[in-house]
């Protein structure tokens, strides 16, 4: 596996775990009503730098496994497959963000609710990204 | 699994010239192994600066190690 893969792998099993954390940690029905100040913003914080550590660390140990690759640039073949992984996020937000705002309104949602659904629907498409590098990386293109 | 209609014979020169490892290549050429590894299961096409320098660093033809749509053509020479 290279580097580049590895660490697809982790930003994606990252991702998925605090968006799982976070998501638990919300008191329902926080897709209608949700205070943007308080709690919000405290879990938030926690998984901004329990990803941010989690990375460092990561790829760190990564980077002192394999210190000649992790210094290496991109070749063609792991440009192509983050631009492709790129592209299919790029798609994929809109449509989330969008539609659940959408669905929230017609609910009876507030801006807390509203600011919910855009904050997740950017982290499920990061979810996409990295899921679909890791799906180019195993399929070989 | 789709394969690419490019085929190869990077594995047979690989061979034939003192038995280079795929690192080897991938060093020669600039990409990575996983990358030449992908290229010689036919599951990536290689641009075309980087088929030049995988047949440079044969010191062969393109043509005698990338092949459109079948095994290399001989008969082409």
């Amino acid at each position: 596996m290279s580097f580049r893969e590895k660490s697809a792998w982790i930003t994606l099993i990252t991702l998925i775990v605090l968006m799982l954390f976070y998501l638990t940690h919300l008191p329902p029905p926080w897709w209608l009503r949700a205070n943007p100040s308080g709690f919000m913003f405290h879990v938030l914080t926690i998984g901004v730098v329990a990803f941010v550590v989690i990375e460092l660390v990561a790829y760190a140990i990564m980077a002192l496994r394999a210190p000649r690759e992790a210094r290496a640039p991109s070749d063609e073949r792991e440009q192509l497959i983050a631009l492709k992984a790129r592209s299919i996020a790029a798609r994929v937000y809109p449509v989330l963000s969008l539609g659940s705002v959408f669905v929230v309104i017609h609910l009876g949602a507030n801006e807390g609710g509203i600011l919910y659904c855009v904050f997740l629907s950017f982290i499920v498409s990061q979810i996409v990204n990295y899921a679909a590098r890791v799906v180019y990386y195993r399929r070989g293109r | 699994m789709t394969q690419t209609a490019i085929t190869n014979t990077i594995r047979k020169l690989r061979f034939e010239h003192g038995e280079m490892t795929q690192q080897d290549l991938a060093e020669r050429v600039g990409v990575t192994r996983q990358t030449i590894n992908a290229i010689e299961l036919g599951k990536y096409s290689p641009s075309l600066e980087v088929a030049f320098r995988i047949a440079a660093a044969f010191g062969a033809r393109l043509e005698d190690v990338f092949s459109y749509g079948g095994a290399p053509d001989a008969q082409s020479r």
